[in-house]
């Protein structure tokens, strides 16, 4: 296994600005697979939404990538973050993909059906866990930089957005004590509930295979899409919808401010505004919080779910970490 | 070993159907004996299948091929529809690779692309656009995309 030297400048500043708030650590039930040979990147590169170039290029660029597998209709298929584990260009490409592990079985068989004959190996890393770093809120004990480099495959901001703060890869069974002094393991269902206050997809319930379009889905909001690089599998609808379209309906934060129903709201739930007009769907969630797919026009709007004829209040925000002209 | 005319609609008729340009499985002649050491098996089997030349086809690889040198057609994973195809000259032969030749001009397939193409037919095409060699009437693809190079498959 690579050993590298770990180094988190993001997490060092972070630190001593907040004069020590622990660092929540989440184990992430997300799979990882590797992907090795000499065309793994451009293997990568035709099905993938990103540019996997920056990723294996020469310099000082990030070790991580958010990317999208999509259909040939150019809807979402796989939601995956790429991991370069390989030290320099003169090395064999090895790249790491984290995505859902219900989708790993389907994944790998997606990649081999397209290798044909490119000279790259897909195998699982079972051995290896994945952990996500958030920034705590509350101030604590003065927390220190990452000392145990051996446990430790690599740790690098989450390319999405600030707020996620950083992802971690260690052998597994690592002690995370050792690895980040100071740090606290949390509950991963915290780290959800983070993610659906962010208004960040994550996984096959967020982004439904087949269902789900990744203009909607704020990729290019989370750093995962290029506009410039080639063909890859769906791009002739995402490209066009995003020179000639206009987007009229985004994934959005939601939370509901009395107590829902046990079995919560159904994927796919009409809401509507106030009026009775049509404003999107319900599309994930845990407890008070979830993520719905709402026409823009609507967001600031009060908004329900119809729920068996009971009428379910909900209100959506319109993340801070979008760009901020484009937020309309 | 005796060669094989592709499947054409009338059985027992050896005969060429000029127009539509039929390649025949290559059967390795005496002169490719100098041309690679190893006299790997080229012919395809009817379940592997067959790649047909155009005449354009035909035509316009005599007047670029200097050598020995022939057009290969790859099937790779990846464009805008899941698979492209990607035509190349080359000079080397590989033991899991098929020849189909038609009139002098040979058009070589390995067998995992094959397996995307067979039934097809290799056409140089010319338009206002562009002129390039295509691979045209499919059996197994499904749509493509607008360019032509890149096409989905049919399971």
């Amino acid at each position: 296994m690579l050993v590298r030297a770990i180094t988190a400048p993001g997490l060092r500043r972070w630190c001593r600005g907040r004069r020590g708030a622990a660092a929540a650590c989440f184990p992430l039930g997300r799979a990882l697979l590797g992907v090795r040979g000499a065309e793994a990147a451009v293997f990568l590169q035709g099905l993938l939404t990103n540019d996997v170039t920056q990723l294996v290029a020469a310099g000082d660029a990030p070790p991580a990538l958010y990317a999208h597998a999509l259909n040939v209709q150019g809807r979402c298929l796989y939601d995956v973050i790429l991991y370069r584990l390989h030290g320099s260009t003169a090395e064999e490409p090895h790249i790491l993909l984290e995505c859902d592990s219900s989708v790993l079985d389907s994944i790998q068989k997606h990649l081999k059906l397209y290798k044909i004959r490119r000279k790259v190996t897909i195998t699982p890393c079972p051995d290896l866990s994945l952990w996500a770093i958030i920034p705590g809120e509350q101030p604590g004990d003065a927390s220190s930089l990452p000392k145990c480099a051996d446990q430790a495959l690599l740790l690098t901001p989450d390319p999405r957005a600030e707020v996620m703060g950083w992802r971690l890869i260690t052998k597994k069974g690592a002690n995370l004590s050792e690895i980040i002094p100071g740090s606290q393991v949390g509950d991963v269902q915290d780290y959800h509930r983070h993610r659906y206050k962010q208004g960040i997809p994550e996984g096959v319930k967020d982004l439904p295979p087949g269902v789900a379009l990744p203009l909607e889905s704020n990729l290019a909001f989370m750093n995962g899409i290029s506009f410039t690089k080639g063909c890859y599998i769906g791009q002739e609808l995402t490209a066009r919808t995003h020179h000639m379209g206009v987007i009229r309906k985004r994934l959005l934060p939601v939370s509901f401010p009395a107590p829902l129903p046990t079995h919560g709201i159904p994927e796919g739930a009409e809401i509507l505004t106030e009026s009775g007009k049509p404003a999107g769907k319900f599309r994930a969630g845990g407890g008070e919080l979830g993520i719905a797919l709402l026409r823009l026009a609507h967001v600031n709007e009060p908004l329900c779910v119809n729920l068996g004829g009971d009428k379910v209040k909900l209100s959506a925000t319109t993340p801070q970490w979008w760009p901020k002209p484009a937020a309309k | 070993r005796g060669s094989r005319c592709p499947a054409p609609p009338c059985p027992g008729r050896a005969l060429r159907r000029p127009l539509a340009g039929l390649a025949r499985a290559a059967v390795p002649p005496q002169r490719w004996a100098s041309s690679f050491a190893e006299a790997g098996p080229t012919d395809s089997s009817p379940s592997e299948g067959q790649v047909f030349l155009s005449e354009s086809c035909v035509k316009r690889l005599l007047e670029i091929a200097e050598g020995s040198e022939f057009l290969r057609l790859q099937v790779e994973g990846g464009g805008c529809s899941g698979f492209q195809y990607k035509f190349s000259l080359d000079t080397v032969i590989n033991p899991d690779d098929r020849v189909f030749e038609q009139g002098g001009a040979r058009v070589v397939v390995d067998v995992d692309s094959l397996a995307f193409v067979k039934g097809s037919m290799v056409d140089f095409s010319q338009e206002l656009i562009r002129s390039s060699f295509q691979v045209v009437s499919n059996p197994q693809a499904e749509k493509g995309c607008s360019c032509g190079t890149s096409f989905s498959v049919k399971f």
